[in-house]
């Protein structure tokens, strides 16, 4: 009884991982469908789908899924035998449809059939997280997706590889310690050939964790196909969304992480970006309007762009509002790289009226903390009446990073390697002065820095001789001034402590080989920082 | 004397000294007691917080609770300690550390040798207090670990509002009414 019991714990499992998988299918494809409602094979798919998704009800004992795939089943074969059309009022039924199923896998199995064994609870079988999920019934269905995905599929092949090579550095480390018990005039360099190679080996599996992480992004994007109708229909708009380079893969906790920022980002271009049907003829446009969500590999980064050809961004509304807020001196004289930094202030909204969709004034602001909190960045392009592009970028994987140790009074603080461009010796005459920033000559270049003993608030005077590091962020550059360089080391991100993250200046904290743990600097922050107080310094 | 209701309300606390006085935590909060060693410090954070360390992997904070009563911070010497206790912020499990200059002993006490805390008189809020108790002729001031620790982030928090570096504007939470 135990052992049955425990068998359909793991059958619902698997059968909760196929169902979102199976959930995203259908409605990609019925989206698809709307836009060619003549593709027989797009039918044929979405029918196999519907009827995969049935049998694996039916299997799993969550038999009114199982029911609800049957109507949804031969709707579809109305639709195949040409009996019924797909217009666009079939196409809301098919999309309700998927809800409900949803929903229903979301409620939980257990069968319905009287003649069955009566469960403890309606929920009795199935893992919490389920259960969880379907207490909020009034949440966003979305939210169902993304708890599936704490989990990762691995190809078996990928950890047969993991084994052996833990098996490797078994061997090896097995070497080591016989080498150093047995003692005696060993030659040192033995012990260290010994430990290279032991090494090698560990890096090599670390590489091949990192690697089994990674997963495309296409998922997440096709995940908004369904929003960007559903958004535009509700204003009265056209829009359809567009993938380019699903297939690019980044670690899976950055795929999680996107998932607001994306969702953000895709909402305004619906709700600012495209511009009602009318509007878009008289422009001469298609009257659907073409958003695009791209990705691709770019020198160790994943870029996303989500592209729209829309109206583009208000560039004076931005000015007069960012005047209004006190962001911005001069509405009239506001540059373009200037109304690219603006929209991602917190509070600005160019929006007439806050909607349900967006126009609090809030999303841009999340989107960069979010993104500037993996280490990333966004920037913006925009040309009015002819579209915005919004790319972000970001680090491949989050856990490990090439970091460059500094020391600041006897603390140690890690600086990101990618933003470190050089470092520089600082003059004693330069850095003897007051205040917290200060600008040096970088071959015959003006250069802001930031003193970090200054702004940390370390009592004392600075060591004779001072180090500066040049740090980049997106087209910016600046100098962190730091007491001694202890040079590079690869690094494992902790997550700062919940209570410390409003912490501004530091981005997380890494392990140091003596067992300390060392705070690893916010760059962007830092950059931000010295940029504020060295324009107020000079006003 | 002793009926078996009367066991069950017995606890057990752990006490220990800081800043002169003896306090205690129900020992079922604390996880581990950890000699002290040097912790980094994390600037721009209130001085209650006194570092953070490595557990075994986990990166935690460290809170100098003399320093929160208004105390200057706790001497490090020889006997100081790091209580690793777990708390709960709004339902989310938290570990963090507390330095203690020194940890005493374990003590069990009923429920009519807790009594009420006076309403003035301690360095502590009286509702961060879950009562004195009573041993030998001393009194412990057993302490409600976690309204303690969630007044200390919400004073972080306020702190990190108002950090030295606020970023352009106070992040976040500005929403158009």
């Amino acid at each position: 009884m135990e052992d049955v019991e425990i068998d359909r714990q793991a059958l619902v499992e698997t059968f909760l991982a196929e169902a979102a998988d199976l959930l995203a299918q259908l409605e990609q494809g019925i989206v698809a469908l709307e836009a060619r409602p003549d593709d027989l094979e797009q039918l044929h798919a979405l029918f196999r789908v519907a009827h995969t998704l049935k049998g694996s009800a039916g299997l799993a004992g969550f038999d009114a899924v199982a029911d609800i795939a049957h109507d949804l089943e031969e709707l579809l074969d109305r639709l195949r035998a040409r009996t019924l059309g797909a217009d666009r009022g079939v196409v809301d039924l098919l999309l309700h449809a998927t809800d409900a199923l949803r929903d229903a896998v979301a409620a939980g199995g257990g069968p319905s059939r009287p003649g069955a064994r009566a469960p403890e609870e309606p929920n009795a079988g199935t893992p919490p997280r389920t259960a969880e999920a379907a207490v909020p019934s009034a949440a966003p269905r979305r939210a169902a997706p993304s708890a599936a995905g704490r989990t990762l599929r691995v190809a078996v092949r990928k950890l047969d590889h993991m084994l052996d090579l833990s098996g490797e550095i078994g061997i090896a480390r097995g070497r080591l310690t016989a080498m150093l018990e047995k003692g005696g005039p060993l030659a040192a360099e033995e012990i260290l050939a010994a430990h290279r190679d032991a090494d090698r080996l560990y890096l090599e599996l670390q590489e091949l964790i990192m690697k089994a992480r990674m997963v495309p992004v296409g998922p997440v994007f096709h995940q908004h196909v369904r929003l960007v109708r559903d958004l535009a229909s509700a204003q009265g708009k056209q829009a359809c969304l567009a993938v380019e380079g699903g297939e690019a893969e980044v670690d899976t906790a950055v795929v999680e992480a996107i998932r607001d920022p994306l969702m953000h980002m895709v909402r305004n271009a619906v709700d600012h970006g495209i511009e009602p049907p009318e509007v878009r003829r008289g422009r001469g446009k298609d009257p659907c309007g073409r958003i695009v969500l791209r990705a691709f590999h770019e020198a160790g980064n994943i870029v996303i762009q989500v592209v729209d050809d829309g109206a583009g961004l208000p560039r004076d509304l931005i000015a007069r509002r960012a005047q209004a807020l006190g962001l911005l001196p001069d509405a009239s004289r506001a540059t373009e790289e200037e109304i690219g930094r603006l929209i991602f202030e917190p509070g600005l909204s160019t929006s007439e009226a806050v909607t349900d969709v967006s126009g609090r004034g809030v999303g841009m602001d999340v989107v960069r903390r979010n993104v500037e909190a993996l280490r990333g960045s966004v920037s913006v392009e925009s040309r009015e009446g002819e579209g915005t592009c919004f790319t972000i970028r970001l680090p491949l994987t989050l856990a490990i990073i090439q970091g460059l140790l500094v020391g600041v009074a006897g603390a140690t603080y890690i600086l990101p390697l990618e933003a470190v461009v050089e470092c520089a010796e600082l003059a004693a005459e330069e850095g003897g002065g007051a205040g917290a920033t200060g600008v040096l000559d970088l071959r015959g270049k003006p250069l802001p820095y930031l003193r970090l003993r200054e702004m940390f608030g370390v009592p004392g005077p600075p060591p004779a001789r001072q180090n500066v590091v040049v740090v980049q962020h997106g087209p910016s550059t600046a100098g962190v001034a730091v007491d001694v360089l202890h040079g590079e080391s690869q690094t494992v991100i902790k997550p700062l402590w919940r209570m410390l993250q409003g912490i501004s200046g530091f981005s997380g904290s890494s392990i140091l080989g003596d067992g300390r743990v060392a705070l690893i600097l916010d760059v962007p922050g830092l950059m931000r920082e010295t940029l504020r107080r060295s324009a107020r310094g000079a006003a | 004397m002793s009926s078996p209701t009367d066991v069950i309300e017995r606890q057990q606390y752990l006490a220990f000294a800081l800043a002169g006085g003896e306090y205690a935590v129900g020992i079922l909060k604390v996880k581990e007691i950890l000699q002290y060693e040097e912790l980094t410090r994390v600037p721009s954070t209130p001085r209650s917080i006194r570092g953070i360390l490595n557990l075994r992997g986990s990166v935690i904070p460290v809170v100098d609770l003399a320093v929160k009563f208004g105390l200057p911070e706790t001497a490090v010497t020889k006997r100081t300690c790091v209580l690793v206790v777990e708390t709960a912020f709004g339902g989310v499990p938290t570990v963090m550390g507390l330095v203690a200059e020194a940890v005493s002993e374990v003590i069990e006490l009923g429920p009519d040798e807790i009594e009420e805390p006076p309403a003035f008189g301690t360095r502590v809020k009286v509702d961060h207090l879950v009562g004195m108790g009573k041993v030998g002729r001393r009194f412990v001031l057993l302490l409600d670990i976690d309204k303690v620790l969630s007044a200390e982030e919400q004073e972080l928090a306020g702190a990190a509002a108002l950090a030295p570096p606020p970023i352009e504007a106070p992040p976040g939470e500005a929403h158009a009414p």
